[in-house]
């Protein structure tokens, strides 16, 4: 029982961590780091889903959220402007 | 003990709740192209997020839930399985979603090239501006 509990609390803290990232992806002027937040976010994510017993969904979550979509979007960024102007 | 583990998915439902309204707020209200595509991304995955939380079942069964992958076809066992296994279904919707997700992104990133060739910035004020 004192294991369950355990996940659980893997579970709290590593969602915790990621409403962190949301919010330092959200506020961060630098798109890059930005960018970056957001892949930081998806890891995460990726953890919550093999503790959600999902693991199928975590082997496909990793490569497109982790690699493709921040290397689309630091093309982009790359093609056009880094910064966001206040 | 019990309430220690309500306590902490409760704990995870909050934080996700929080994401959505973070994005929602991004997708609305950050005047950036580029950012308003992250926070997409970051609404998008958390309603998934939210599905497979439904899928574990943890609020029905009270019991730790189980990999739905089944190994032994004798009837007993299928019983056993299906009273504790998580729900597989709206694990086979995500995984559909998060393709479909990608391709949207994808579109929206291209849009966003076309954009930046015709007006030479990506913020949402300027274009509105210059608009016409």
């Amino acid at each position: 029982m004192s294991g369950e509990t355990g996940i659980y609390i893997l579970m709290a803290v590593v969602s915790l961590i990621s409403t962190l990232a949301v919010y330092m992806a959200v506020v961060e002027k630098d798109l890059v780091k930005a960018v970056i937040y957001s892949a930081l976010q998806s890891g995460l994510y990726t953890i919550l889903y093999f503790l959600l017993l999902a693991p199928d969904i975590g082997l496909v979550y990793i490569p497109v959220a982790v690699g493709l979509i921040p290397g689309v979007l630091l093309i982009l960024i790359s093609k056009t402007e880094r910064w966001e102007k206040e | 003990m019990e309430i220690i583990n309500t306590y902490l998915l409760s704990v995870v439902l909050a934080s996700l709740l929080a994401n959505f309204v973070i994005s929602l707020y991004a997708i609305f209200f950050k005047p950036h192209y580029i950012k308003k595509i992250i926070a997409l991304t970051i609404f998008s995955d958390t309603a998934n997020t939210f599905a497979i939380f439904i899928g574990y079942r943890r609020w029905i069964n009270q019991n730790p839930s189980k990999v739905p992958v089944l190994t032994d076809l004798n009837p007993r066992a299928v019983e056993e399985f299906a009273k504790l296994a998580v729900d597989p279904l709206p694990q086979a919707l995500v995984l559909t979603a998060i393709v479909i997700g990608l391709a949207v992104i994808l579109f929206l990133v291209f849009l966003g090239w076309i954009l930046y060739s015709h007006y030479k910035t990506l913020d949402m004020r300027e274009i509105r501006r210059l608009r016409g």
